[in-house]
C-alpha cells in the first residue's frame, strides 16, 4: 500500500492525453449521430407492415444485437476488407462496428416508442386525410421520440464508453494514449486512474441528467 | 476471393476451448457479481447515510467508466498498488464481477422499490424484523419481477467478456485472433466466431423472452 501517487507525470504528458481525448470525442460524435440517426430508420422499417421492409430490418437488428461489439469491430477490421476489397483503417472499422451496433439497439428503442403510441392517433391522422408517412412524421414520431429520450440518452452513454474499444484495433483515443503514457513512464496506476476519472467526470452529470429527464417526462405524460 | 472454411474446421477444438473459457469467465463473474449486486443495492437503500453514499458512488463509478478501462486498471495497476500477482483470469473475474454487480445492484434496487409499501407495513405489523421481512416477503417477490432485466444483463456480461482477449486470456475472441494469424484466414475465422456468439446469445435472449412471456401470463409485472 506504500504507493506514492504521482499525478505530476500525467500532467506533464497532458498533450499526449489531449490527443486521445480529441480522438474519443471525434469518434463519439460520429458514431452517436450515425447510430441514433440510422437507428430511427431501422426502427421505422422494423415497424412496417410490409414484410419486405420489416424482415431485413429485423435480421439486421438480431445480428448486431446478438454479437459482441468487439467482434464486430474486429470483423470490420480484418474480415470485411477481404470480403469486399474495401480497405478499412482502425477509425473506419471502429465507426462501422460501433455505429451499426448502436443502430440495432436504438432501432428497438424507437420501435418500442412507436408501439407505445395509442392506435387512436393513427386513426385520427387517417381521418383528417394524412398518409401513413405523414401521420408517422407529424404525429407519431414526435411523441414517440420524446417518450424514449431517456433510453436514447442511456444508449448515448453506452456509445461513449464503447469508444474505448476502438483502441483494440489501434485507433488513437484516450485509453490508447493512456497506455502509451503508462508504457513510457511506468505509471499504469496513475494513467489508468486518470482515464477512469475522465470518463466518470464526463458521464456522471449526464447520468444524473437522465434521472431528471425521466422524472420530467413522467410528469408531462 | 473464395470462402474456405477447412482451415478453421481443422482447428475447431481451439475455438471450443475458447468458448469454454468465455463461459467460465461469465459464470464466475455472475457467481460473485450477483451477491455483490444485492449487497450494493441493500446498502444503497439503507437509511444509514454513509453506507448508502458509498454504495451509490461505487455503483455510479462502475456504471459510468468503460469496462475496458476497468479491466486495464485491475490488470496493470492493481498488482503494483497492492503487490499481488495478477493473472488474466483473476483480473477478468474481478473486473466483470464488480462491473456487473453495479448493474445488478440497480436491478435489485428497482425490484425492491417496485414492491408496494403495504407489504413492509404488513410484515412489521406481524412482528417481523427488517431482515426477516426482506428475506421472506420483499426479495422473493422482487426477484421474480427482476428476472427479465437480470437475464438481459447476463447476456450483456457475456458479450463484455470478449474484452479479456486484450489482456491475453484465452477466451473465444482471443482464440479467434490466434487462429486468424495461424491460418491466414481472418474472414472465415471471424465470421465463424461471430456466428458462434450469435447462436449462443440468440438462444439466451429467446429463452429470456419466453420467460418474460410466462411471467406476464402469471400476472407478474416486470421491472427494467
Amino acid at each position: 500500500m506504500a504507493h506514492n501517487w504521482d499525478f505530476a507525470t500525467i500532467l506533464q504528458n497532458w498533450p499526449v492525453l489531449w490527443v486521445g481525448i480529441k480522438g474519443t470525442v471525434f469518434i463519439f460524435v460520429i458514431t452517436v449521430i450515425l447510430g441514433l440517426g440510422g437507428g430511427l430508420i431501422v426502427g421505422v422499417a422494423r415497424y412496417s407492415k410490409s414484410p419486405v421492409v420489416s424482415w431485413p430490418a429485423r435480421a439486421f437488428v438480431e445480428v448486431f444485437r446478438n454479437t459482441p461489439v468487439l467482434v464486430q469491430i474486429i470483423w470490420f477490421y480484418y474480415a470485411f476488407p477481404i470480403l469486399t476489397g474495401i480497405e478499412t483503417d482502425p477509425f473506419l472499422a471502429a465507426v462501422l462496428g460501433i455505429s451499426l451496433n448502436t443502430m440495432a439497439f436504438s432501432a428497438e428503442i424507437y420501435r418500442a416508442g412507436i408501439q407505445s403510441i395509442n392506435r387512436a392517433q393513427w386513426e385520427a391522422g387517417k381521418a383528417i386525410g394524412m398518409s401513413y408517412n405523414q401521420t408517422l412524421r407529424r404525429i407519431i414520431l414526435p411523441v414517440a421520440v420524446k417518450r424514449v429520450l431517456p433510453a436514447l440518452t442511456n444508449r448515448g452513454i453506452e456509445v461513449f464508453k464503447m469508444s474505448t474499444l476502438a483502441s483494440v484495433v489501434g485507433y488513437v483515443e484516450t485509453l490508447n494514449q493512456a497506455k502509451l503514457i503508462s508504457d513510457l513512464n511506468f505509471n499504469p496506476i496513475e494513467s489508468y486512474t486518470a482515464v477512469a476519472v475522465i470518463f466518470f467526470v464526463v458521464l456522471y452529470p449526464v447520468v444524473q441528467g437522465t434521472y431528471v429527464l425521466e422524472r420530467m417526462l413522467r410528469k408531462g405524460d | 476471393m473464395e470462402w474456405n472454411f477447412l482451415a478453421v474446421l481443422r482447428d475447431f477444438d481451439l475455438l471450443m476451448l475458447g468458448l469454454v473459457n468465455t463461459l467460465k469467465v461469465t459464470g464466475l463473474a455472475l457467481l460473485f457479481g450477483v451477491p455483490l449486486g444485492l449487497a450494493l443495492a441493500l446498502s444503497r437503500l439503507s437509511t444509514f447515510r454513509i453506507l448508502s453514499g458509498i454504495a451509490g458512488f461505487i455503483v455510479e463509478f462502475f456504471r459510468t467508466t468503460p469496462p475496458l478501462v476497468q479491466l486495464f486498471w485491475f490488470f496493470f495497476a492493481l498488482p503494483i498498488l497492492i503487490d499481488v500477482r495478477m493473472t488474466p483470469l483473476i483480473a477478468a473475474v474481478v473486473t466483470f464481477s464488480i462491473q456487473s454487480s453495479a448493474f445488478f445492484a440497480e436491478i435489485f434496487r428497482g425490484g425492491i422499490l417496485s414492491i408496494d409499501k403495504g407489504q413492509w407495513e404488513g410484515a412489521k405489523a406481524i412482528g417481523m424484523t427488517y431482515g426477516q421481512c426482506q428475506r421472506r416477503i420483499i426479495l422473493p417477490q422482487a426477484i421474480k419481477r427482476m428476472i427479465p432485466a437480470f437475464m438481459e444483463r447476463s447476456i450483456e456480461l457475456l458479450k463484455t467478456t470478449t474484452l479479456v482477449s486484450t489482456v491475453a486470456y484465452t477466451d473465444l475472441m482471443f482464440q479467434a485472433n490466434e487462429l486468424a494469424q495461424k491460418t491466414f484466414r481472418p474472414l472465415e475465422v471471424y465470421t465463424i466466431v461471430a456466428a458462434i456468439y450469435f447462436v449462443l446469445i440468440f438462444l439466451f435472449s429467446q429463452l429470456s423472452i419466453a420467460i418474460e412471456h410466462r411471467l406476464a401470463k402469471s400476472g407478474e409485472g416486470t421491472v427494467r
